[in-house]
């Protein structure tokens, strides 16, 4: 819809400033001892006002020729033919409004204003025309930027949010009571296991509130969490679960997002390993490739397993986390098979 | 002034040892109830049933393989039941809607007892579980089903959609025919029909419910019916608008 059409204040405005065009051309074209200003002024003003509705199709004009695309002798044709068509149609309208008012006895000379200035006012409806094209290719730049602003803005708070998830996906409820209820479980049977286990969920919670709170931190301390986790979970799934790490020396003064291999560690066990009947090995990988960190979860799963649409949730948020902040330059990549199931993070290499 | 009854039989489904361990500690303080197994997934759990015969299920949902859900499914109502969970939303619902027994970890022996206690009298009144109403309100609609469990006695075979090849009709039974082999299942055709992919799985037939990715030709057979031929060589009927939803499909 044409912008000044969508507000009434804008057509206000838009009109108003007709409405003074209208009386400068009056002023233009009353003489001494020819028409008065008053005479000008009640044969062109009106016709003025409907020119300004007329030049509102400008619009279209800008809208099939938008400034970027174009070249300057299409934009010319275009912009010049509509106005010579537009200023054409000006002019017979005011003759014929002149006609008309030639029956009232004050007015009855109209007519040959219009046999006289013909070529001055074709003239000046042409300007009006490209002036008011020029117009609207301002407003219609000033709001498109605007859009763009509440675009990146709205980006901005998608970005925000998707990590606010992660984080509040975090601590997954359905582990806490687990937790717990191993604890309950070993106070009968073996009560420094239960310690132990209290001890470690304790440090778990601690860390991940603490790094949480942080945007960067050196790899090895995330590495330390996602042990810690693994830890904990081999305290409930006992022998059905084996750890295998393979980390290169070195890979831990790498900076990278805070809990960003937590969320995929956790998918491993919940989605992978405790699937399965006798369970399997989580192997946690992290290497210095050339220019950046790779790190890889790898887990055996169950070829059998029911396909949930909810398994995708926690890698997506890992996803969008990796695009907020690094944009193209960090890669996630995910391999499955029927009976494996591997994730690779790529990241730029970044010192402390 | 209740007599001396019987002990009450009970069995533990649950794949964490640790949680297993917990109820046998609780219960061995109960002179009312014996544990008679153990089970760490839903295929002994079937086992334990088909043999045991047991009074009471203490039943953990989230299992491999098969979960609490699907384990209730295959044994019916023929056990009482107390559900085992630590937080699953959907259960939770599904529990409070059929008023059915269930049990938070971590919970203690008060807890445990009074449950027990409801057990008791719900095996006095021979009050059973509405198992399809149950599971059906416990799982979010996900789509079409990706596998066919069939109960074999004590034995579970887990059927995968993209190996059946057809379904055939047999009075209060289904036949699955997948790789050759025929599996036995107490369902309806109708009702099987409704939990696998329409797109894939067309009722050719009053009797027969075909994959059509098994399908290799129709041809005319008498006068007014014709004949599916599947990959294999195996010929099914086809009615007159069995063909027509056929047709309408490819």
């Amino acid at each position: 819809m044409n912008p000044f059409l969508a507000r009434g204040d804008r057509l206000g405005l838009y009109l108003a400033s007709w409405l003074a065009v209208g009386g400068l051309l009056a002023s233009a074209v009353a003489r001494p001892g020819g028409f008065t200003w008053g005479q000008a002024l009640v044969v062109l003003v009106p016709v003025t006002l409907v020119y300004g509705f007329v030049c509102l199709s400008s619009w279209y004009v800008c809208r099939a020729t938008p400034l970027r695309a174009r070249s300057g002798s299409s934009l010319l044709t275009n912009i010049g033919g509509a106005s010579i068509v537009a200023s054409g149609f000006w002019l017979l309208l005011g003759q014929g409004w002149a006609r008309l008012l030639s029956g009232v006895p004050a007015l009855d000379a109209a007519p040959a204003l219009y046999a006289r200035d013909r070529v001055l006012l074709f003239t000046v409806g042409v300007l009006l025309y490209v002036l008011a094209t020029a117009v609207h290719y301002t407003v219609i730049a000033v709001e498109q930027s605007r859009a763009a602003e509440r675009r990146a803005l709205e980006l901005q708070l998608l970005a925000r949010e998707a990590e606010l998830k992660t984080l509040r996906a975090q601590i997954d409820p359905h582990f806490l009571f687990n937790c717990l209820h191993s604890i309950s479980a070993l106070t009968g049977s073996d009560p420094a296991a239960a310690r132990r286990m209290c001890l470690l969920l304790g440090e778990f919670l601690r860390t991940s509130v603490k790094l949480g709170a942080q945007d960067r931190i050196p790899f090895s301390e995330e590495l330390a969490l996602a042990e810690r986790y693994l830890e904990i979970e081999r305290v409930r799934f006992g022998p059905r679960l084996t750890i295998d790490r393979v980390v290169e020396d070195g890979v831990g003064a790498c900076a990278v997002p805070a809990l960003l291999l937590q969320p995929l560690v956790e998918n491993a066990v919940t989605h992978g390993v405790s699937h399965l009947v006798d369970g399997g090995t989580v192997r946690l990988e992290a290497r210095r490739t050339d220019g950046g960190l790779t790190v890889a979860v790898e887990n055996r799963c169950d070829p059998d397993r029911p396909k949930r649409p909810r398994t995708g949730v926690g890698l997506q948020n890992v996803r969008k986390r990796l695009a907020a902040q690094y944009g193209g330059e960090a890669a996630l990549r995910v391999d499955e098979s029927a009976e494996r199931f591997r994730v690779e993070l790529r990241l730029p290499w970044a010192g402390e | 002034m209740s007599e001396q009854t019987t002990k009450i039989r009970a069995v533990i489904v649950d794949d964490e040892e640790l949680a297993r361990s917990v109820l046998r500690e609780f219960l061995a303080g109960r002179p009312d109830v014996e544990v008679v197994a153990e089970c760490a997934n839903g295929f002994e759990a079937v086992r334990a049933v088909t043999e045991l015969k047991p009074d009471l299920l203490f039943l953990d949902i989230q299992m491999p393989k098969l979960d609490g859900f699907e384990v209730l499914e295959l044994i019916g109502s023929e056990v009482a039941v107390i559900f085992v969970t630590a937080y699953d939303e959907f259960a939770l619902r599904a529990f409070e809607v059929h008023a059915v027994d269930y049990l938070l970890k971590p919970f203690g022996a008060e807890r445990l007892a009074e449950s027990l206690d409801r057990a008791k009298s719900r095996l006095g009144r021979r009050a059973s579980l509405p198992v399809k109403a149950l599971v059906s309100t416990a799982r979010p609609k996900e789509g079409p089903a990706q596998r066919v469990l069939v109960r074999d006695g004590p034995r579970v075979h887990v059927v995968p959609v993209d190996k059946l090849d057809y379904v055939q009709a047999q009075d209060d039974y289904v036949c699955l025919h997948s790789e050759g082999k025929a599996f036995l299942k107490e369902q309806t055709l109708a009702e099987l029909e409704t939990t696998l992919d329409p797109g894939r799985f067309v009722r050719i037939h009053r009797s027969y419910l075909l994959n059509v990715e098994r399908l290799a030709r129709v041809e005319p057979y008498g006068k007014d019916s014709r004949v599916a031929i599947l990959a294999d060589g195996t010929r099914l009927p086809v009615s007159r608008s069995g063909y027509a939803r056929l047709s309408e499909l490819l």
